[in-house]
Parts: C-alpha cells; structure tokens; sequence
C-alpha cells in the first residue's frame, strides 16, 4: 500500500473483519484495528515523514494462536528511543500511539533487515475454557 | 469526516462525523483552535465519530491546552463505546472533562 493516509480506511476496513473471523469479539476487533492502523500512521510520519510516495508491504495472517501482523518499509528506521518514551496519562500530545500498540499486542518487535524495517505484531486469542 | 459548528448560548458546539485519522485530525485541529477563538466555552460532539486513532487524541490534548491558556473552556460529549475504548487504552479519559449528554456539557460551566 501507499504511504497515503488514504488508504488508512481501507486497512481498517481489511482488518476488524479478519479479527472477527479468528475468533475476537467486536471490542477486540476494534482495538486490533486501532494498533494496527496506529503502525502504519507512524510509518506513515516517521519512516516517510508524511511522504505518500512510499510503500508500505503489509501481511496480516492467522497464526496457529492468533493473529501475526508483518509490515515492511524503506524509509527511516524508527528511533528506538523514541518508543513508548512518552509518560503514560500525561497531557502531552504524541507518542501515543506507540502505548497502544504496546498495550493491544502481545509481542511488538521493530527491526532493521537489508530489505527494510520491519515491524512485527502478534496476538493471542484466548479461547474460553 | 464531516464537521459542522452551531451555537448554545456563550457555547461554540462543534460536531463531527465520521472517522478521525491521521489523513483527517488536521482539518479537525484547524476548525477547533479557529472556533476556540470565538467563543469563551468549546463543546465537542463525538457521538458520530466511528473511529478516532491517537492523532485524534493528540489534536485533542493540543486544544485542551490552547483552552487553558486562554483561559476557556473546553467540555466533550457523546462518547460512543467505541470512543471511550481509544480514551482509556490512551490513559487520558481523567484529563478532559466528559459529558454523556450536551444539556449536561452546557450546564458544566
């Protein structure tokens, strides 16, 4: 996809419904769409620096627990000292984002490859005993 | 998103419909810090807001303290289920003042 806010809606779109179908309620669903579309909107700033000419690879699959979210970028590599650095319940505007990825997933991983950054979330359903 | 402005009074009351995202809080955050210009109390309507992400928020945190700068006031109402979640997965439903209803947010001054 594009580094376009445009197609922010279209992911969301995309992504509630794939929840649902692994088995997540709709509050869930929706905390599962906001992580995701808060990813992409700080690739969108930080690594492109609200550039809408750059390419976002974004893999959303199944996994045998849950949900595993993959996204690939060539912009900038995200400044590590950057995440989650914001006080949680401080009025402070930004950095927010990077707190609800945090609290949504279970396992977040940012990582520099010769093909990009890539940006790793996974997601356990926990199933009703 | 849609935006549209009505008054109460003293009271500026912005309302919004749709989604706030990245690509939309910028015209959000233009139309509030304008109207906040205007009038001595802002109340926000956020009972047709789909979707808000934490640009949303961040646009909102920036006019909370526009507003207390200027010595203003600025009140929100209508939180959907949906709204409330981004709030507190953000920690600051405690930093605004939060309405269920407009008559209540009017009557907050």
């Amino acid at each position: 996809m594009p580094s376009d806010p445009r197609y922010l809606p279209v992911v969301r779109g995309a992504i509630g419904p794939l929840a649902a179908a692994i088995g997540w309620d709709e509050s869930d669903c929706r905390a599962i769409t906001l992580a995701l579309d808060e990813a992409l909107a700080n690739i969108m700033r930080h690594a492109y620096h609200n550039r809408s000419d750059g390419i976002i690879e974004l893999e959303c699959r199944e996994s045998a627990d849950g949900l595993e979210v993959t996204l690939l970028d060539q912009g900038d590599a995200p400044d590590r000292t950057k995440i989650c650095a914001r006080a949680i319940a401080c009025d402070q505007p930004g950095g927010l984002g990077t707190h609800i990825i945090k609290d949504v997933m279970d396992t977040v991983s940012y990582q520099a490859t010769p093909v990009g950054n890539r940006f790793v979330a996974t997601k356990r359903l926990r199933k009703a005993i | 998103m849609k935006i549209s402005i009505r008054e109460a009074g003293q009271t500026k009351i912005v309302e919004i419909e749709g989604d706030v995202d990245l690509g939309t809080s910028p015209d959000l955050r233009r139309t509030l810090f304008e109207t906040l210009l205007h009038a001595p109390k802002l109340a926000l309507n956020l009972a047709a807001i789909r979707y808000i992400d934490s640009s949303g928020i961040a646009t909102l945190l920036e006019v909370l303290k526009d507003s207390q700068r200027r010595n203003k006031e600025f009140v929100l109402f209508g939180l959907s289920p949906a709204v409330q979640q981004v709030f507190h997965l953000t920690h600051v439903v405690r930093i605004f003042q939060v309405f269920q209803t407009e008559e209540e947010a009017l009557g907050s001054a």
